[in-house]
Formats: structure tokens, sequence, C-alpha cells
């Protein structure tokens, strides 16, 4: 598809001259247009014999009119093309003039003209038929000038034209389209000077070619033949009911802003048909003609159940292509993602291990007898633990008032609870840790306490910093992550099966 | 001989009752196309031919035509297989493909220039119709706006239109063909029509509003039983092609020429353009390298060729001699 694409817009008039294709000649001109070619189809060689009856002409000014119009009908002078050669002609001379005059202005229009100097590009060449009859013309339209200095020759030529132009026409239109065709060529003068042939701009220089539209080959728009070709093929289509022709005409000309746009094009195609559709149906409707194709009606389609299916695979195919190129970016979001988490757990799994490590420190240094005074059991772990004394006393109270109901909620109530304040300050700190709470968390000074504890830690307050690394007796003593089975390599689960079992396992 | 009689007597009889329709009614619409295409086609080429021809059940296929010059020869084979349309391909080059579209005895023939060319193959796309069915016919407005667009709508009406009657027909409409205008090229596509109840389509928009619902359930009905409409949404179904008109000649293959497109500018023609830009480039080069040889030469710079240098009475070979 894309190939085919590139093809359409490497072939690059498209834009360009379809955009100055209007412009380009100006309508009456085209009606000329096709008289020439379709009258004159002689080869180039007569136009010499022509420049004969020329200068015969300019000899003979003084006979007789009749005596020169027979000796044209003999030489077979065709007025029309003489005609359109000279007006091209003059139209040219008169572009040439203003452009001497623009040139001053000509390297600004390049700029604005470089489209035009494309289409220049693109249509540059000429066939070589085309060139042929240019070329000629040129060398005639010299003589034709020379004429025109002459003056009389000039409004006679003029006045036998019309003359003679029933002579020379085969064409069943006549006369009326010839005279009329020439009044057009009358009146086209003004505009005729946009209009160079293609072998002149080939002369001018780049800077020139700026402004320029060429023209390519003469128009062939001959709308009477044309009209008679149809008239002669056309099938009524008004006449006849619809279903018979089931063509049908957009009610407006479908307009496409941009060619190249695929999605808009084919929308306006889209929209075209499916309203062409609807409309159709409803007039097959009206006439009673089948339309809908009942369920249980079975023929062969246009598509073959091959190339059905193959389509069906290719649309499995994509879509399951896209379902895992899916698969695959939500994997690898996945995966980045997840590092993340995996890194968050990792650190908050160690800050856990690193608190409880410190608790534990902190409930070892009290039973050995550090005093912690703010710091107790219960605020570390969150529990209240039972206090001996105050339980068998309140017991004792409880007996003694023979009613179970206040005594431990109301110790409890009494006893003042320290969770608030003081724990999380001794939870912090390393090995001085016990200290340094026992300090700074009396009142609460929270800030004054991680510095004195910091103070602490450095130089040496609450304990030896030496050896701290080394074994004493405990540690030595201490076998718990010793284990028997890692040291000895004891059996771990089932043995390693062998090569061919775990061959027929995977 | 009862052959014979029958027929006669068939033909009588029917004449007697369609007398009164054929005097008024206008004549049978009867096309028959001759499909075929020249030698030196690619196989896309003769792929998107095999789809016009599974389109178009009032086509006889033929095998390829030997000559490239002696088209008119067409017209004989036209009328031996009694075609009334010929639809040709003509390749050149291998590459660029040329269609001709013709009346076959004596109608107009228009020669277009085809491009962006996709096969039904190639395209994948989901559409299907029934093999003969015939299509509705959508022309952009702009046919009519110009005698030789209108010769041609006349013509690819002709030739893409399957007349009522045709053999191999199937009596539903399930496609449509359409003939757009646009960028002064002709671009062809062809949809299938799928028709769905429009009740079925409805529920999805209904499940957001609850309450809507009855009151819409109670009309839906109503507006079935008025239209019997169901909703038309149309799948393409390929080929796609584009049409630039390129001549018309009055006559079938022969003729003079009635109609010429100045736009068109043959493929060829482009190749040619794009070499040539390409040659220039290298061309200026060179003569630029010659340019400044001669420049060098010019200056007294060259050991070889070009002017001596002039002796200066201060140059150092004078003065140290």
């Amino acid at each position: 598809m894309e190939a085919n694409g590139d093809a359409s817009r490497l072939s690059g008039w498209r834009p360009t001259l379809g955009a100055g294709g209007d412009g380009l000649v100006p309508e009456s001109f085209r009606k000329v247009a096709p008289e020439f070619r379709m009258v004159e189809r002689r080869p180039t060689r007569l136009h010499i014999s022509t420049n004969n009856s020329f200068t015969t002409q300019k000899m003979t000014k003084s006979k007789s009119l009749k005596l020169k119009k027979s000796l044209d009908r003999l030489q077979g002078v065709d007025y029309k093309l003489e005609r359109q050669k000279k007006l091209q002609k003059q139209a040219e001379k008169r572009k040439r003039g203003k452009q001497a005059a623009t040139t001053g202005a000509a390297e600004e229009d390049v700029l604005d003209g470089e489209e035009e100097v494309e289409a220049v590009g693109s249509n540059g060449v000429v066939q070589e038929g085309e060139e042929d009859e240019t070329v000629d013309g040129a060398e005639w339209e010299t003589d034709d000038e020379e004429d025109a200095e002459a003056g009389m020759d000039l409004s006679r030529l003029d006045d036998s034209d019309s003359d003679s132009s029933d002579e020379d026409d085969d064409d069943d239109e006549g006369e009326a389209e010839l005279t009329a065709a020439a009044r057009a060529g009358e009146v086209s003068d003004a505009e005729d000077d946009e209009d160079i042939p293609l072998s002149d701009i080939e002369d001018l220089s780049d800077s020139e070619k700026g402004d320029i539209l060429p023209h390519q080959r003469l128009t062939i728009n001959n709308a009477a033949a044309l009209t008679r070709a149809l008239k002669s093929i056309a099938v009524s289509t008004t006449a006849a009911p619809f279903s018979d022709h089931q063509a049908l005409l957009t009610p407006a000309p479908i307009r496409i802003p941009d060619i190249d746009d695929d999605l808009s094009r084919e929308l306006a195609f889209y929209a075209q048909c499916l309203d062409a559709a609807t409309r159709a149906r409803a007039l097959l409707k009206a006439e009673h003609a089948p339309f809908t194709r009942p369920t249980d009606y079975f023929a062969e389609m246009v598509k073959s159940d091959e190339h059905m299916d193959k389509i069906k695979k290719k649309m499995i195919d994509e879509a399951a292509g896209k379902r895992a190129a899916a698969d695959v970016r939500r994997q690898r979001d996945l995966k980045k993602f997840g590092k993340q988490v995996q890194v968050a757990k990792l650190q908050e799994r160690d800050k856990a291990k690193r608190d409880m490590l410190e608790k534990v420190n902190i409930l070892k240094r009290k039973r050995q007898g550090a005093d912690t005074n703010q710091t107790t059991e219960e605020d570390l772990f969150d529990v209240a633990l039972e206090d001996a004394a105050a339980t068998e006393k309140a017991d004792k109270a409880a007996r003694r008032t023979s009613g179970s109901r206040g005594g431990r909620g109301g110790e409890r109530g009494c006893r003042p609870s320290f969770s608030d304040r003081g724990g999380r300050g001794g939870g912090r700190g390393g090995r001085g840790g016990g200290g340094g709470a026992g300090r700074g968390g009396c009142e609460g000074g929270d800030g004054a306490s991680f510095k004195r504890q910091k103070r602490d830690d450095k130089h040496g307050f609450g304990g030896k910093k030496r050896f701290g690394k080394s074994n004493d007796a405990a540690s030595s003593a201490d076998a718990s992550g010793y284990s028997v089975r890692k040291m000895k390599g004891g059996k771990r689960g089932a043995p390693r099966p062998g090569k061919s079992r775990r061959t027929a396992r995977a | 001989m009862a052959a014979v009689y029958k027929s006669l007597s068939k033909t009588t009889g029917k004449r007697d009752l369609e007398d009164g329709e054929k005097a008024s009614g206008p004549r049978r619409n009867k096309q028959r196309v001759l499909i075929l295409s020249s030698r030196g086609v690619t196989y896309r080429h003769r792929h998107l031919l095999n789809d016009l021809y599974s389109l178009l059940p009032h086509s006889r296929k033929d095998a390829k035509l030997d000559t490239k010059t002696k088209l008119y020869q067409l017209n004989e084979l036209a009328e031996l297989y009694n075609c009334n349309n010929v639809f040709f391909f003509e390749a050149r080059k291998g590459k660029d493909l040329y269609l001709w579209m013709s009346k076959a005895p004596n109608g107009p023939t228009v020669k277009m220039h085809l491009q962006n060319l996709h096969t039904m193959e190639e395209l994948h796309f989901t559409g299907n119709c029934l093999k003969g069915s015939r299509p509705i016919l959508s022309f952009d407005a702009s046919f009519e706006s110009q005698p030789h667009l209108r010769v041609i709508k006349e013509l690819l009406s002709h030739i893409f239109g399957v007349p009522k009657g045709a053999r191999k027909t199937k009596p539903f409409v399930d496609h449509v063909m359409g003939f757009t205008i646009a960028d002064g090229k002709i671009w062809i596509r062809c949809y299938q029509i799928n028709e769905t109840e429009p009740g079925k389509q409805k529920p999805l928009p209904e499940a957001n509003g609850a309450p809507k619902t009855e009151a819409e359930a109670e009309e839906k009905p109503k507006k079935t039983g008025k239209n019997t409409d169901t909703n038309i949404t149309l799948v393409e179904i390929g080929p796609r092609f584009v049409l630039t008109p390129i001549v018309i000649l009055e006559s079938s293959f022969g003729g003079p020429v009635i109609y010429e497109n100045k736009e068109f500018v043959s493929p060829n023609q482009i190749r040619a353009d794009l070499r040539r830009g390409k040659a220039g480039k290298y061309n200026a080069r060179a003569e630029q390298g010659v340019d400044r040889k001669v420049k060098r030469g010019d200056l007294g710079l060259n050991t070889h060729g070009g002017r001596k240098a002039e002796r200066d009475a201060l140059d150092e070979k004078m003065l140290f001699a």
C-alpha cells in the first residue's frame, strides 16, 4: 500500500499542476484550440509552402481579392492556424516585454513561484512531435510579423478568414462554431498573454522561469463531439425504473480538501457510498425490488472461503501480535516498578530488623543492671507486663474489700504510662542509648537527647568502645548460629534424581 | 424444426405481451463487457483484472491480446464474443497500466492511466459480497459538470453497472461502487452493504441511562414498523484504484481525438525528469571542475598548458640568478 502511495506522490505533477490546471489556459483559448488540432492535421512541411504563399501575396497586393482567394484554396492555406499562431506570438511578445520590465523583481518572484518552478521542472520536456510543430510555428511567425508591418494584408486576412472558414472546415458544426471560436479568440487576446509555448521557456534563464505557467499540450476538448458521442451511447436513466440501472449521483460534488490525507479522503468516499446505499435502498423498496439478502440464501461469494480464512487468520495474527506487544510492555513496566518496590521492601525489612535488635539490646542491658529508668519493657513492646508485687497487693486489696471488680482496673489506671514519652528516645541510640535516653528523656527534650546521644557515642560515655566487635565469654558461648546439619552437610530432602529422570521430567 | 417453431412462437407470443410495455418503456439495457489485457501485465495487474471480472457477471474474459499497436482488432474480438463494451488493460514497460474503455462497434473510447492499484487480495478487507449481485453505482456530482466527464460516466455505468436481466446475476443488492472525482482523477472504491438491526446496536448506549430504556424501547418498534429500516454500514471489499483520463477518441479504438487531458504527464516523462535531475547534478559538478582548471591555467599556475607566468624583475630567480 505504501509503495503505491509513494508512487503517486512521486509523480509530483499532481498537486502543483492540478492546482494550476484551470488557470493555465483561459477558457476561450481552450475552445479555440481543438479547432486548430481538428482541422489542421497536416504534416509540418506544408507550412513552408504556405510561407511561399505569403510572399506571393505581397507581390500581388494590388490584384483582386478573388484571385488571392483561389490561390489560397489551391495552396491550402489555413487561416485559422495562421491566426492562432499569430495570436500566440503576440501574446508571447507582450509577455516578454513585461518580463523585461520585471526582471528586477524577478528574484522576489522566484521565492513566491517556487511551486511553479517545480512544475516547470517536471513538465519541462516537450514531446518530439510538438516540438517540431512549435519550431515550425516560430519560423512561420516571423513571416507573419512582416505581414503585420505591411498592415493592409492583415485586415484582408481577417476578412478572408471568415469567408474561407466554411470551405476549410469539414466538421459538421461548421461555420457557426468556427466563427464563434474566432470571436472567442479575439476576446481572449488579453488573457492569452499568460500563455507561452513551452519551447520558449527553455530559452529563459532559471530566474525568469519563476512566474511562468507553462502549457504543455494544446488542449483538445471538443465539447460538441463529446456530447454527440454521449448521445449515441446514452441509456436514458430518467424514464427507466431505478432498479434497471441502480446508478446514483451525489447531490453535491465531493470536496476533498487535502487529497494526501488518507483518512479524510477515505472518509469522504465512505460517506458518499453510504449516502448512495441508503438512498438506493429507499428507491428499491419503493419499487418493491429485492434488496436485503435473506439469511438462508447461500451462494458463491466474490471472495472465496480460503481468501476469507486468510483474512481472518491475518486479523487474528494481528490481534495476537498486538496483545503480545502490550503484554511485553506491561511486563517491562512492572519490572521497572517492581525493582523499586523490592528495594523499598528490603529497606523496610532492614529497618525493622535493626529496630528489633536495638530493643533486644536495650532489654539485655537492662537485665544486666544498666538502669534505664524511663524505658520500660511495656513501652518497648507495647505490652503491659504484670507487676507481681502490684498484682499481689491488688489481690489482697480485692480480697479485703471482697469485691472483685475495682481492684486491678483501678490500679492500672493509676499507674503512670510512659509509652508516649521516653520510649522512642531510648529506641534510637546505639550502645549508649540507654544512658542518653535516661538523661534527655526525663523532660521529653527530644532534640537535645539526640545530640547528647551522638556525642556520647563519639566521645565515649556509657561503656567502653574498645573490643566492641571482639568476642567475649558470652558471645563465644552463644551457639545459636551453629548448625550441625550445615556443618556436616546432612541430607537435604530427596536426593537429586538421575539424568534420564531429570530430562524426562523437564 | 420443432425448436425453430418453438422459438418463433415464443418470440411472437412475448412480443404480443410486451408490445404495450415496449412502446412506452425504454429499451432494455443490454450490456456485455469484453475484459482482457495486453501482454506484459504484472501479477498485480492480472489480479486486478480477475477481481473486476468476478465483480462483473456480464463480462467475458479473453486471453491476452498479442498486439499493442493494432488495437482496432479488439472491435472484431468484441463482435465475436457478442460484446458491446471493451475493457482493456494495456501494460507498458511491465509497470505502467493503461485502461481502455470502449463502446465496441462505434462508440467513444476512453484511455486512462491506472495508478494506486491495490487488489482485493493484498488489501485484506473483511467485506464480501455475492458473486453476481448487482452493485449500486454512486457517482460524484462533478461527473455532470463537463462533457468529457459525462462521457466517462456513461462508459463507467455501462461497464460497472450490471444490467438487470444479465446472466448469472443474483437478485439482491449487497454492494456499492463509488466513483469520485478528486484532484482531476477518478477514484474507485467498492463497499459491502452491511445491514444490522437497530435493536442490536442500541443496547450499548442504553446501558448507561436505565430510566430511558423503557421509553425508547416503546418507540423503537413503532419506528421499525414505519420504515422497516435497518442500520446500514459499509465494509470495504476492494479493489482500489485511481484513473486519470488521458484521451477520448471518437470511435472505438480509432478516430479523431475529441478530448485530451493536458494535465496528464506520462509516467515515462516523470521518470525521465527524475533521471535528468540527477544527471544534472553531476554535469554541473563536472563543469565546475573544467572551469577551475581553465582558471588556474589562465593564472599560469599549471605546469602544462594554459598561460606561462610572466617573469618579473623582482622574482627570486631573477634576483639570485
